[in-house]
Formats: structure tokens, C-alpha cells, sequence
């Protein structure tokens, strides 16, 4: 480009402009709805405030009082800890599937398919039915064990204080196990084939190429599904609030109904926002632990 | 793998996958078989077969709630995020292929966002709409989604697989910027397109947390939302509230079931490259 014709003739500056005009309405987005409520949050959560009164700094009031004096956290922190712990089960079950699918079997693209169509289903829909799933009178899961003689009445799953929070996990995983199998199944397909055959031909049985070469080469996968699980325990509002709504008594509230509930039905806002920080704090913990695990580059990305 | 299994071995992974296939399976089928009987559905034991079946729930969903417009609101609202994905991922994705000062910034952002759940973050953005005065409002229940990072870089990726000599060509040939974007890159581009179509679609038709903070008016509600009134002043007593879930569903099975090798390969090129 020829001088002289000021800065916006030049064809890098144009482009740069370019560059930006494409960047910023999807920036102004994620600022919008991801940064700004970050520091909103842990802006709120030391301060007292309310829709109709002015805001005061109070420090760690809220943290004190929710270690203190609020049960209900202690509960929802719990089982949010359960739900999580759950995961590397169902990420077990999913690479059992994804092992089974990978293989030359005949049908193995239909069995992919079925596993996997509860994935993108309205997880309200969902919720509603596994509650009639596990309904005490039409349900089919009661209708089962009763026919089979395994219980004599009727079990109320939802009802049931040690039995809502297992159900509640399982009409999860039932919804996100395809999600795993098919991040297990990526990983799978680019495991280099020449590895099995020189460990087949060094003599290495099966188990031993399991855990030799799969498991190691897989860890990308897993850690991404680890992470995917602890996101869950976030995620997995609908489910819950459609199923139970953190009932009965408090024996399902996941941290993220308990936010939800001190925000938008007691209106403590200030409450809620210190809640989410934590559980927040929660997540970027685990996450870090699961990195740490998985070899510490595990979620590196980039790498130009 | 290369040996071959022998017959009892293979015999017993179709076992086991046919029993795997059962429970992904029965949901669907007992949900379909509600919502196709008569009788009183809370009879024990319960049929495992319909008997006489017929679709009047389906029109009971039609007259008990307002259908009609919560199909409406949710597509509307579904319109907006898909289109708004579908552009504004393009161009970030674009903007993220060149070289530009800060690029490495504007890409960890991405990143590091990708791990801040929408959940975390209800309170202030539920304030910060609020302050829009975007309560009640179509776009306000489509904002948050109009552009999604792994649709970014499923866009990103789908633009350098195009060879960098068609663009050098094209630019050589004098075609502007814009003319490379509209008549090179997207054209070699439609499967990231179809993924951002797709996902955007399932996300936004999915939504539930969202529309239930920001929409007090009923008439602005979407499905999810429609649902769970349902769900909560009927008390799952009639079949019509199963219906009205074959019915929502239906959508995201069909898009799914037709384009299930795009859907996959957004959700996995996401998940492989953050």
C-alpha cells in the first residue's frame, strides 16, 4: 500500500479494525454474562443488599453466617459433593460402552445412536419422566420390583429420604452417559493402531494393553469428562428442581437449587451471591485437583 | 481391533450392549405409552401395553394450556439465538484466525470463560438484564446465548482447514476482505454451520433456568417453562402432561436423529480443543 493515505488507507490497520468490529459483539457477550457477573458476585456476596435498599459493606457476614448458622448449606454441599462423586462411576460405565461401540460389531453406529439420543433432550422433560418412571402406582420401575417379588410395596424413590438422591443421580446419568461414551469414543479412535500391534506382537495380554496404552492415551478424554462431571453438579438444576425440588426435607438440595431458591424466592440476593462464590471456589478446586491428576497439562490447548 | 473376537465373545458384547440399549430405550417407551392411553393411569398394575390407544391427550394439551404460544415463544426465541450464533460465531471465529496483537488474550479469555457455568452466574445476570429492562422480553431470554464459545472455535478450525492459498489467491485476484469471508470461506465452511445451527437450536430450545428468572409474564414463557406450570398445578394427575412431553421433545429427537453426525462432531471438536 502506498504512504500517504493517512492511517485508514492502510491495509493492516483496516484489517485490524475489521478484527475487532468481528470480535467485540461476542466479547461484549461473555463480558456481559460471564466476567462482569463473576466479580458482581464476590462484589455482592460482602456487602448487604436488597432490590429496595441501598448496599453496606459487611464484610464476611454472609460467609460467617453460612458456615455457621445455615444447615441447608451444609446439606446442599453434600450432596452436591455426592453428585459429583458420582461421575467417575458413570464415566466407568461410559468407557465400558465406548469400548464395546468401537470395535468392527455389526450395529455398533445404532447402539452409539441409542445411548446417546438422551443427551440432547429438554432436561425438564427428562425430570418429568423419571418422576413417573419411578412413580409408586404407574411407574414401571415399582411395577418391576413388585411383580418380581423383590419389594413387597410399593417404594415412593422421590419421597424417600436415602432413596431420592440416588434417583435423582441416575435419571442424570441416564441423560449424560451418551456425552461421555461419545468424548471416550474421540479419544478412543485416535489412539494410534500400531501401539496394539507392538505390544500384541511383544506379547502384552489384554488387561496389560488396557491399562498400558488405552487408559494413558485416553487421559485427555477422562480428565475433559471429569471436568464435564464437577460442571454437572451446576448444571443439574433442571433436573432437580423438576424431580424434587430439593425434597423431601432438604435430602436432594444441590448447592446451585439453594442459590437459586435464596435469590429467587427469599430474595436474599447478597446470600445467594456468597453461595455461588463458593460453590464457584468449589469448581475452580476440583478442577485444579483433577488437572493436577490427570498430569497437570491435561487441558492445555493451543499449542501454536 | 485386529484379532478377531471368537463367537461366545461376541455373542456376549451384543448381550451386553442390548441390555444397555434396553434402559437408554424404556424411558421413551414408557413415557409414549402414557401418553397414548385412556384409562386412569395411576391403575396397578399398569399395562405394559396400551390398551385401545389414541391421541386425545395430545388434543387435551392443545385446550388445557396455552400451547400455541409457548410453541411460538420458544421459537422465536430459538430463531434469535441461532441466528445471532450463527453470525457472531463466524465472525469471532474469523477474527480469531488472524494475527492481531492480543490475540493470545482474547483466546485464554475464551477459554478461561468456557469454564464459568451460566448457573454461576444467575444473580448479577439476572440484575444486569434487569437493568436493561430486557425482563419479559424475547431478546432478553435470547441474549445470553447468542454467541457460544465452542461454536467459535468449531468455526475457527472449520476456517483453517481452508487451504491458505485460495485465500492468497482470492486476495491476489483483489477480492476484499468481506467478499474472501462470504464467498470463500463460508461456502467451505457449511458443516460448521450446520454444527452452530444445531447446537444453538438444542441449547436454546432446552433452556430452562434462564426463562424461568426472566419471564414472570405467562404469556412471554417458553416450553420448558410451559411444562413445568403444567407440571406443577396438574400433579402429574392426567396423561396429558406426557403428551405435552412427547410433544416438546419431538423437536430435539427429529433434529438430532437427522443430523446426529454434525451434532457430534461440534460437541467433540469443542471438547477436543478446550
Amino acid at each position: 500500500m502506498t504512504a500517504g493515505k493517512g492511517w485508514w488507507g492502510q491495509r493492516r490497520n483496516r484489517q485490524l479494525t475489521l478484527i475487532a468490529c468481528f470480535l467485540l459483539p461476542s466479547l461484549a457477550i461473555f463480558f456481559l454474562y460471564r466476567i462482569l457477573p463473576l466479580g458482581w458476585n464476590v462484589i455482592l456476596s460482602f456487602e448487604s443488599w436488597s432490590p429496595l435498599k441501598p448496599a453496606a459493606w459487611v464484610g464476611f457476614e454472609h460467609y460467617v453466617e453460612m458456615w455457621s448458622y445455615d444447615d441447608v448449606f451444609w446439606v446442599s454441599l453434600w450432596n452436591t459433593l455426592i453428585f459429583i462423586a458420582a461421575s467417575p462411576l458413570v464415566i466407568a460405565a461410559a468407557l465400558g460402552v465406548a469400548l464395546l461401540v468401537n470395535s468392527d460389531l455389526r450395529g455398533a453406529s445404532v447402539y452409539r445412536t441409542i445411548v446417546f439420543l438422551s443427551y440432547p433432550l429438554m432436561t425438564v422433560a427428562v425430570g418429568i419422566i423419571w418422576r413417573w418412571m419411578y412413580d409408586e402406582r404407574g411407574g414401571i420401575i415399582n411395577y418391576a420390583l413388585r411383580a418380581s417379588g423383590l419389594v413387597d410395596g410399593p417404594v415412593g424413590f422421590l419421597q424417600s429420604f436415602d432413596w431420592a438422591l440416588p434417583s435423582v443421580i441416575f435419571a442424570g446419568v441416564w441423560q449424560t452417559i451418551g456425552f461421555y461414551m461419545i468424548i471416550l469414543l474421540t479419544g478412543l479412535q485416535s489412539i494410534p493402531q500400531n501401539l496394539y500391534e507392538a505390544a500384541r506382537i511383544d506379547g502384552a495380554p489384554a488387561y496389560a494393553r488396557f491399562f498400558r496404552i488405552t487408559l494413558p492415551m485416553l487421559r485427555p478424554s477422562i480428565f475433559l469428562c471429569v471436568v464435564v462431571g464437577i460442571l454437572n453438579s451446576f448444571t443439574s438444576f433442571d433436573l432437580v428442581y423438576i424431580m424434587t425440588n430439593g425434597g423431601p426435607g432438604h435430602a436432594t438440595e444441590l448447592l446451585i437449587t439453594h442459590i437459586y431458591k435464596s435469590a429467587f424466592e427469599q430474595t436474599k440476593f447478597d446470600y445467594a451471591a456468597a453461595l455461588t462464590v463458593v460453590q464457584f471456589g468449589l469448581l475452580l478446586l476440583l478442577t485444579y485437583a483433577a488437572n493436577k491428576a490427570a498430569g497437570g497439562n491435561a487441558g492445555a490447548v493451543e499449542q501454536d | 481391533m485386529a484379532a478377531r473376537p471368537s463367537r461366545p465373545r461376541l455373542l456376549l458384547r451384543h448381550a451386553t450392549l442390548v441390555a444397555v440399549s434396553f434402559v437408554m430405550l424404556l424411558p421413551f417407551y414408557w413415557v409414549m405409552k402414557t401418553a397414548v392411553t385412556n384409562e386412569n393411569i395411576y391403575a396397578y398394575p399398569p399395562g405394559i401395553v396400551p390398551r385401545d390407544p389414541h391421541l386425545f391427550n395430545f388434543v387435551d394439551v392443545w385446550y388445557l394450556i396455552p400451547f400455541p404460544r409457548y410453541l411460538l415463544n420458544s421459537i422465536v426465541v430459538s430463531a434469535i439465538a441461532v441466528a445471532g450464533n450463527v453470525v457472531l460465531n463466524a465472525m469471532a471465529g474469523y477474527a480469531l484466525t488472524r494475527q492481531f496483537p492480543g490475540r493470545r488474550a482474547v483466546l485464554a479469555l475464551f477459554l478461561s470463560c468456557m469454564l464459568i457455568p451460566f448457573q454461576a452466574t444467575i444473580i448479577p445476570a439476572y440484575l444486569i438484564t434487569a437493568k436493561m429492562g430486557l425482563l419479559n422480553t424475547y431478546f432478553g431470554l435470547a441474549f445470553p446465548m447468542l454467541s457460544t464459545i465452542i461454536c467459535i472455535f468449531v468455526f475457527k478450525a472449520a476456517f483453517e482447514a481452508v487451504p491458505r492459498s485460495l485465500i492468497d489467491a482470492a486476495r491476489l485476484d483483489g477480492l476484499s476482505e468481506w467478499r474472501i469471508i462470504l464467498r470463500v470461506l463460508l461456502p467451505l465452511s457449511k458443516p460448521a454451520i450446520a454444527t452452530n445451527v444445531i447446537l444453538s437450536f438444542i441449547w436454546s430450545w432446552n433452556n430452562f433456568l434462564w426463562p424461568l428468572l426472566i419471564t414472570r409474564d405467562p404469556t412471554m414463557q417458553t416450553l420448558p417453562l410451559g411444562l413445568a406450570r403444567f407440571l406443577s398445578y396438574m400433579e402429574d394427575t392426567t396423561g396429558a402432561l406426557y403428551a405435552f412431553a412427547v410433544l416438546v421433545l419431538a423437536p430435539s429427537v427429529l433434529v438430532f436423529l437427522m443430523a446426529q453426525k454434525e451434532f457430534i462432531r461440534g460437541l467433540t471438536s469443542g471438547a477436543t480443543k478446550g
